[in-house]
């Protein structure tokens, strides 16, 4: 039956080759790079011809679902099935191009690294995740992938788990993004009790068909979105993402583009008439999202490490996102917009990540004013690509973003209060100042005095304990040293290219995308004041950074530097990180484990102890003849069986 | 003639133990291979109890009855369900793994470590196939006394005397209660039928007041609450589980506290319904608070066995809370969970010993960095790990995941409550597990650890291997106990439309 479906034969490949690539990588070939590396990639690379093949293939055709039965308890019956619809083919699509680039462009990056094999297992368990997460046809197998995304982040975040803080960072992923997860079970449970089906397209058409009770859709919406609010890093759940890099860029770039902050949003749209359903809950969604977006980016003004200025302009654009399919739902509208950003941001966030990769391997550091005053501009294809990608992340035409940005902002506009179009518009100024102080910086370095006084970063090149512990465990390995300035190997090139490529062509496909998502194409009427102020904040926030970075006599401080408590203030991040850590301490810790605690040994025990010390006494005195226990014990057991014969006697 | 296999489990240890007496007793690998043969002939032997189980019946399958003492109404009446099928080949196919694990573990008073172990395993079959009350009686006592000498003889010397006598107070203390109970019971049918029985089955049929249940549930339910153990009886168990050697602490995780979980769904609510239906508030909080405190209390811990057994208490809890749903999913969630529990929890103690028998000592605070001298341990270590946190795809997610199911249909509040804890798991168990296994090898006494041994690597494939099937395709295990749930909840849900009245009377007279 499985081979006469070739279909069924594809999706069960895409979930079952990365499988045994792990197992057999774990189990097998660990210490073997080579054959690790030839496993994983055989293993990804039959995905990517299917994603492409089902891409065309099934593109306009009705929605193919399979469902086998899992698990059967008395009233839950969990299939576990396929579902290959449109918005699914595009993310498997998305999905399986940039784990497969990744993978390609991390032989380069991970070469000589003593856990090579682990690595592409940890890689392959990723792509399994996140591939069965994208054509899973029911939302609790969505919620086990989900799950395992998780897991597979924790590995490779703490992936050089001899570093305390990767390790540590791993388990801060894991632990913030389970917090939400627990909401996103609830939600589940909620939905299967009260409506009796977890199946992705009963759940959808039952919320367009108003069969499902209100309250019902509002409460497990709210619930599901718990869950989006850890994985896509929405207030406040947004703190691991940034801790996040501690993991190796590449991991990063996956990490930040098509899997695992992307798997929140995507299962917003997965189930987007579910949530549409309710206004509450997408009111609640805005408001977060929107919050993120300025947080983030505003945080992302103060950083010096490269990657936490993309990880922060992550956490902006998934909140940009959320909000363009909240303001959608609201306006009766389409999941296209946020879908589309979502495409986009895939390409040139991870273009983002990998070219910042490639300074981060060749310099040894993460600070970027360091990166600038070494001579980064000198490795012409990567600042090419980083402009590229920046400059669609600012939303500049004719690149990926600008197109999907000016959705975004067309749906908020669509809503009868202006402040979400207005807040929206800051957003993408902050957006575009951000990412441009990094590209200025790199492209017109100034002499490493003129940094010494942006507050973070690390003046003394030699003192770069933090930038090359990063991954020095790498570089140590393969005596990747400072004189030998070999040139960027072509495997870390390649995908550059790809990605460049995409974020250069997608901005062009929208109305094919569009088609394909929505069945047809609506032909947009332009909205020309947005369109002028869209692009009037991108180019100020270019502007700005310009003023206060690019310029010859530049000052090299930042316009925020002139609101010294506000500028702490973000590069604090909002103390969000204090004060999870200081409710951790003080309620959770300090109160909660410690009191009780004390309560076991103190009071709990106490009275029990008052009878077992007096035992132990008679327990001592036992002890010097060790081998009356048994007899002891006997005995206890003849007074017992002779009590019950009595008792019997007597009942008689 | 079907062959009698129950009694054949129960009494081929016996016979091992004769076996083992007369073997030299300086011999120790030969007292160790014998043990070993014992066991796995057990496990063998108890296969076609799997294979053979019919499971579209709730009737008791195997049965054996034959009268002991007829003038009391006392009889060997053993047979088994889907719950006890389960927990029966649980403790075969720990039993074997266990002796493995004592290669170099026990090295002193081998022949009567073995002894102890064999007396123990016939003890814990006894108990899940026992349908007559006396004989339930007698194996749940047997069963202390080795456990006891586990504990107090080849435990830690610091406080073993203390942890064994803390142990057997406690649990006598509820069985003694237990027996006065199980006396009533049988006086009670005796004038009620005019016939004098301990036989089990008969006594589900027997109807019996509501304020006597009331104060039988209290009875029987303190003895196994204590064995579960639920909070706050729970102070025996850290204890015991610390000072305990290796394969005394894995049995007493994953058989013992499986008897207290058991016993409340063999004995207690089929027995008592109506006082069951009575009772669910109180236990159900009590299995609430013991999932928080249990998970809150591990997080303080700085021993690695003392925070595997407060864990212990959060994940009983769940199994309580899944049992007193009296829904489906729920009870056969709990059930579930007892295997899980025992499986990964009982992987987790043999991964303590196994770092314990290389450094002698269990503090957290020694370790850190072992994924470098040990990769293949960090690998089990973690997979053990993420299956006790819950991680879909492994075992514990199931259990997990159909208890809070049913616990949301009867309660929403509680459901909620539970899943903080599933929080909390994470938190410490991962808390550990980067304590010990990342980081840099900062104590030079870890640099040169040696890997786990083919052994040793033997003792947990088939662990793992159960790990994930029950979290890959659980129905299974699910299968095997789909009629008894179904006949358990009928049968409570029989009593519940009787409760309501009963109750009333019940409060009449007790103003």
């Amino acid at each position: 039956m499985v081979f006469s479906d070739p279909i069924l034969l594809g999706c069960l490949l895409t979930v079952f080759l990365p499988l045994s690539a792990f197992a057999l990588i774990m189990i097998f070939t660990r210490d073997n790079p080579k054959l690790s590396l030839a496993i994983s990639l055989v293993a990804a690379t039959i995905p990517l011809i299917i994603a492409w093949t089902f891409f065309f293939k099934l593109g306009g055709r009705a929605p193919i679902i399979y469902n086998f039965d899992w698990m059967v308890s008395d009233l839950v019956k969990v299939p576990f099935g396929f579902l290959l619809d449109p918005t699914s083919l595009v993310m498997f699509v998305i999905v399986a191009t940039i784990s497969w680039l990744v993978q390609v462009y991390s032989i380069g990056y991970m070469a000589g690294d003593p856990g090579f094999g682990r690595y592409y297992a940890d890689l392959s368990l990723f792509a399994l995740a996140m591939l069965t997460l994208v054509i899973s046809s029911g939302l609790l197998q969505l919620y086990i992938a989900w799950e395992l995304v998780g897991l597979a982040s924790y590995l490779l975040i703490g992936f050089w788990y001899e570093k305390f803080s990767a390790s540590e960072a791993g388990k801060k992923a894991f632990v913030v993004t389970r917090f939400g997860d627990i909401g996103f079970f609830m939600g589940l449970v909620f939905l299967v009790i009260f409506y009796g089906s977890l199946d992705i397209a009963t759940v959808n058409s039952a919320a367009v068909a108003n069969s499902m009770p209100p309250w019902l859709i509002t409460t497990s919406g709210l619930l599901i979105f718990c869950g989006v609010m850890g994985k896509s890093a929405q207030f406040p759940l947004h703190v691991w993402l940034p801790d996040a890099m501690e993991g190796p860029t590449p991991v990063s770039a996956l990490l930040h583009s098509a899997t695992m902050v992307a798997a929140g949003v995507f299962l917003m749209t997965r189930i987007f008439p579910f949530f549409a359903a309710s206004a509450t809950t997408m009111t609640v969604i805005l408001a977060i999202s929107t919050l993120t977006l300025i947080l983030s980016s505003t945080i992302a003004l103060a950083a010096t490490d490269i990657k936490q200025v993309w990880a922060y302009s992550t956490v902006s654009q998934l909140g940009f996102m959320a909000m363009g399919l909240a303001a959608a739902a609201l306006a009766s509208g389409t999941l296209f917009a946020g879908y589309y950003h979502l495409t986009t941001h895939a390409a040139f966030k991870a273009l983002l990540f990998l070219c910042s990769g490639v300074f981060i391997h060749h310099f040894g550091t993460n600070d970027f004013f360091t990166m600038a005053t070494q001579g980064g501009r000198k490795l012409v294809i990567p600042m090419a690509c980083i402009t590229i990608a920046a400059l669609a992340l600012a939303g500049i035409f004719p690149f990926a973003g600008f197109f999907s940005k000016e959705l975004i902002l067309t749906a908020l506009a669509h809503l009868d209060n202006k402040l979400w179009l207005v807040l929206g518009l800051f957003g993408a100024f902050l957006t575009a100042y951000y990412s441009f102080r990094v590209i200025f910086v790199m492209l017109f370095p100034k002499s490493p005095e003129a940094y010494s006084k942006v507050p973070g970063h690390i003046a003394h090149v030699e003192d770069e304990a933090h930038g090359h512990g990063a991954h020095g465990h790498a570089d140590d390995a393969h005596g990747h040293g400072h004189d030998e300035h070999h040139g960027v190997p072509w495997v870390m090139i390649f995908p550059l290219l790809v990605l460049a490529s995409f974020t250069l062509i997608l901005g062009f496909c929208q109305d094919y995308l569009e088609k394909l998502l929505l069945g047809a194409s609506h032909p947009h009427a332009m909205n020309y004041f947005l369109l002028v102020a869209a692009v009037g904040c991108a180019l100020s926030g270019i502007a700005l950074a310009w003023l206060d970075w690019g310029r010859k006599d530049a000052k090299c401080v930042g316009f925020i530097s002139r609101f010294p408590a506000l500028q702490t203030f973000f590069i604090q991040k909002w103390y969000m990180d204090h004060f999870w850590r200081w409710f951790l301490n003080r309620f959770i810790y300090g109160i909660f484990s410690k009191w009780f605690t004390y309560n076991d040994r103190r009071v709990v025990d106490g009275g029990v102890d008052a009878v077992a010390f007096s035992t132990v006494g008679s327990g001592r005195l036992l002890s010097f003849i060790q081998t009356a226990f048994l007899q002891y014990n006997l005995l206890f057991m003849v007074v017992v069986l002779a009590g019950v014969g009595i008792y019997l006697m007597m009942g008689r | 003639m079907q062959l009698p296999i129950l009694s054949i489990l129960i009494f081929l240890p016996i016979v091992g133990i004769g076996i083992l007496l007369i073997l030299d007793r300086k011999h120790h690998k030969g007292l160790k291979y014998a043990t070993l043969a014992i066991s796995l002939v057990e496990f063998l032997v108890s296969l076609p109890l799997w294979f053979n189980f019919n499971s579209q019946t709730a009737a008791m399958q195997f049965v054996e009855h034959r009268e002991w003492l007829p003038t009391y109404g006392i009889s060997y009446y053993v047979g088994i369900d889907g719950f006890s099928l389960l927990l029966i080949m649980l403790t075969t196919f720990l039993t074997p793994l266990c002796v493995l694990a004592t290669w170099d573990d026990i090295q002193h008073r081998v022949k009567e470590f073995m002894v102890c172990l064999l007396a123990l395993m016939s003890g814990m079959i006894g108990v899940f196939v026992s349908l007559d009350l006396f004989l339930f009686y007698v194996f749940w006592e047997v069963m202390l006394i080795p456990m006891y000498l586990l504990i107090g003889v080849w435990g830690n010397p610091a406080r073993r005397v203390y942890a064994a006598i803390k142990f057997f107070l406690f649990t006598m203390f509820g069985s003694l209660l237990m027996l006065v109970a199980i006396l009533v019971l049988y006086f009670h049918y005796g004038k009620t039928t005019g016939t004098y029985t301990f036989d089990l089955l008969k006594m589900y049929g027997v109807s019996i007041p509501f304020n006597m249940q009331f104060w039988m549930f209290l009875a029987f339910g303190l003895a196994f609450a204590i064995k579960v153990p639920m909070f706050p009886f729970h102070t025996w168990l850290p204890d015991a589980h610390t000072e305990a050697p290796t394969v005394g602490s894995v049995i007493l995780a994953a058989v013992l506290l499986k008897m207290g979980t058991y016993g409340f769904l063999r004995f207690n609510m089929p027995m008592f319904p109506e006082a069951a239906h009575y009772f669910v508030p109180l236990f159900s909080i009590l299995a609430l608070i013991g999932i928080v405190y249990g998970a809150l209390v591990s997080m303080m811990q700085k021993d690695l066995k003392r925070l595997i057994a407060f864990s212990s208490v959060s994940h009983l809890g769940f199994v309580m809370l899944g049992l007193f749903t009296f829904t489906m999913p729920g009870v056969q969630g709990g059930i579930i969970q007892m295997i899980n529990h025992g499986l990964s929890t009982g992987a987790l103690f043999l991964i303590v010993g196994m770092i314990y028998e290389r450094r002698h000592t269990r503090m957290i605070s020694e370790f850190g960095g072992l994924c470098t001298p040990m990769p293949v341990f960090a690998i089990i270590f973690m997979i053990v790990t993420l299956s006790s946190i819950g991680l879909p795809g492994l075992n514990g997610f199931v259990g997990e995941f159909l208890i809070l199911l049913g616990t949301f249909q009867v309660n929403k509040l509680y459901a909620t409550i539970a899943a903080t804890g599933v929080i909390f798991a994470a938190c410490y168990m991962l808390w550990m597990f980067q304590r010990v296994v990342f980081g840099k090898v900062t104590n030079d006494k870890n640099k040169d650890l040696k890997d786990l041994s083919w052994r040793e690597i033997a003792i947990f494939a088939p662990l793992i291997l159960f790990i994930v099937w029950i979290g890959v395709y659980p129905s299974t295990f699910l299968d095997k106990t789909k009629a008894s749930t179904e006949n358990f909840l009928a049968m409570m849900a029989k009593a519940k439309s009787t409760q309501v009245s009963q109750s009333h009377v019940f409060k009449g007279e007790a103003q």
